[in-house]
């Protein structure tokens, strides 16, 4: 993959590129602010940019608006934002306009090597990635609770699963059951949220995050 | 503006009382000048009134340095003169002379400078003293001799009266005077410290803010990158054969994302940085994470002081948890809000069993000295049976 990275602190910026670059990656560009950011991805229309929350000047939220913005004029360009702190309005905010392509993870993630290259990788494939705790706060925020409690807790677990990207194959290895019983429990969540079923696990996520997130 | 006239006379007035021995001495040269003429010729008793008047004179010109003294040393000269058989001005005779001004002069000092009770012993002494001079050389016989009798009597006491009155309303505005400095120092004092208190809050409010900045770009960053640096072994060495040393990293690895966790938690609890986006996102923000269905509204036109925000968010998030572990609520509400007052009002009601109130060492408890440091007031009405509805009142800036 070609990646751009934009993260203010040099330590990561590096740490990332290396670790990357070691895994058969190719870094074409590592930034510390927005506007750089902007400039790296026109100039190399990257598969995928990396992008910090907070940074230079007001270390505020940069980094969302710039991958907003992105992730709107350059669609063909997959976004993934990690951030300090979980903002679930930030992620349901990125992924409100176009939900592909598109990735919100905690920065903490990138300690799981693997796990956040794929994460990358699904999101430079057109894919998305929620971070769990995300959806573990959507949720847990109980803003649907009347709906949500007509859902079996197995129909939860699966559904912030589903909510994180994860395919019914992912679903089953993670809990360690049938891909047919998956099926069978997504079927149940979407008719018992009023969600048609669709083919692609892009529109499912679609779905649970317009849902949680509304 | 003052006139002319009046900005002479302030000058007057303030050099009289900076100078007030000066003052003192000019008003006793000028009883003794004007008591000249009524020196009688006889040589002893020249000599006896010119030294009566020179002592008199003497206790007017110090009169402010011992009022009670000059007082006591102007009665005794004077009765010194009653019993010598010296009427006033060495005559014996009622007529009013300028060294009994001197004593009217004592007696208002008296009033003016010395508590009431001694005053009033003075205007007894004098009025005493008067009684005696009047008994003794008020004419008795004679035409018209009982008016002239009445007519003294009135005139002596009403003269020495005044003079103790006047003394007294001195001493009255001297003492309102002095009370108003007081308030007035008071005042200036109370409002010097709100604005060092203002400052320390926002101080802190600031150096708070600046430790999560420190956290975020420092211990945050590094701990984020070793790891990153141990994950990757991690699974490096989960290709080689070496088990003890994959536990050992597996470990570390494990302790540094777990540090990342305590340590995000810790710099959210110091400052959220959202904060600083103002409190309508950090606020959302908060809600999200609530166990409870929320409605939030924030009706805030002009942002208010970050040490504000930040004590209107954490009292929030104490509210919200809270309403989580006690009242059993099934949705809970927040409204923030500007009032006609200037002043920002934060009210977090929720439909749970009530009987919230403060206690000692409890949450409220914290919350109510939170709010206290900056002015502000909490009002806890929470009825056994709900709702609750905890209403916070802060000041724009601290």
């Amino acid at each position: 993959m070609r990646i751009v990275i934009a993260e203010d602190a040099a330590i990561m910026r590096d740490g990332l590129t290396q670790t990357l670059t070691r895994r058969g990656h190719d870094v074409v560009a590592a930034v510390g602010d927005a506007a750089t950011l902007r400039q790296a991805v026109e100039d190399h229309r990257p598969d995928v940019a990396i992008i910090d929350v907070r940074m230079p000047p007001t270390h505020t939220d940069e980094g969302l608006r710039a991958a907003t913005a992105i992730h709107r004029d350059f669609p063909e360009i997959g976004v993934l934002v990690f951030s300090q702190y979980v903002e679930a309005h930030a992620a349901t905010e990125l992924f409100a306009s176009a939900p592909t392509g598109v990735g919100y993870l905690l920065k903490d993630r990138v300690a799981d090597v693997s796990d956040f290259i794929d994460a990358i990788t699904r999101v430079a494939q057109g894919g998305t990635v929620l971070d769990p705790e995300v959806v573990r706060q959507l949720l847990g925020a109980g803003r649907r609770a009347d709906s949500l409690a007509a859902l079996t807790p197995r129909e939860r677990e699966v559904l912030s699963l589903v909510a994180q990207g994860r395919s019914n194959a992912a679903i089953a290895g993670a809990l360690v059951i049938s891909p047919k019983v998956v099926e069978k429990h997504v079927a149940n969540i979407f008719d018992k949220l009023g969600l048609a079923p669709s083919e692609t696990d892009n529109r499912r996520v679609i779905a649970a995050i317009t849902y949680l997130g509304s | 503006m003052n006139t002319y006239p009046e900005r002479v006379l302030q000058q007057v007035y303030a050099w009289t009382r900076g100078h007030p021995r000066v003052a003192d001495g000019t008003l006793a040269l000028v009883l003794l000048a004007s008591s000249a003429n009524q020196i009688p010729d006889h040589l002893v008793f020249m000599v006896g009134a010119i030294a009566v008047n020179v002592l008199l004179a003497t206790t007017v010109a110090l009169r402010r340095r011992d009022p009670t003294a000059a007082f006591a040393a102007g009665a005794v000269i004077v009765a010194a003169q009653l019993a010598g058989g010296l009427g006033a001005g060495g005559y014996p005779s009622l007529g009013l002379t300028a060294t009994d001004l001197a004593i009217v002069v004592l007696l208002y000092t008296l009033a003016a400078y010395r508590p009431r009770r001694t005053s009033v012993t003075g205007l007894a002494v004098c009025m005493a003293g008067a009684a005696i001079a009047i008994g003794r050389y008020a004419p008795l016989h004679g035409p018209r001799a009982g008016a002239v009798l009445l007519l003294t009597i009135a005139a002596v006491g009403v003269t020495l009266l005044a003079a103790w009155v006047l003394g007294d309303a001195a001493a009255y505005r001297r003492a309102y005077y002095v009370s108003l400095q007081q308030r007035l120092t008071a005042a200036e004092r109370a409002r010097d410290l709100e604005e060092k208190r203002a400052r320390a809050v926002d101080a802190s409010a600031a150096r708070l803010r600046r430790i999560e900045r420190d956290l975020h770009d420092g211990a945050q960053v590094r701990l984020a990158a070793l790891a990153l640096a141990l994950g990757e072994i991690k699974e490096n060495l989960e290709q080689a054969d070496d088990a003890p040393t994959l536990a050992l990293v597996s470990s570390a690895h494990q302790n540094a994302k777990e540090a990342l966790t305590e340590l995000r938690d810790l710099a959210r609890g110091i400052h959220p940085p959202v904060l600083d986006q103002g409190l309508r996102p950090a606020l959302t923000i908060l809600a999200e994470t609530s166990a409870i269905p929320f409605a939030l509204t924030v009706e805030v036109t002009e942002r208010p002081s970050p040490a504000i925000e930040a004590i209107a968010y954490f009292c929030t998030a104490e509210l919200l948890a809270n309403a989580a572990k006690h009242s059993a609520a099934a949705h809970v509400a927040i409204d923030v809000r500007e009032q006609d007052t200037g002043l920002l009002r934060l009210a977090v009601t929720d439909d749970g069993v009530g009987g919230a109130r403060v206690a000692a060492g409890g949450g409220l408890a914290g919350l109510l000295e939170r709010v206290h440091t900056v002015d502000g007031r909490l009002d806890v009405k929470s009825p056994a049976g709900g709702p609750t509805t905890i209403t916070i009142e802060l000041p724009r800036h601290a």
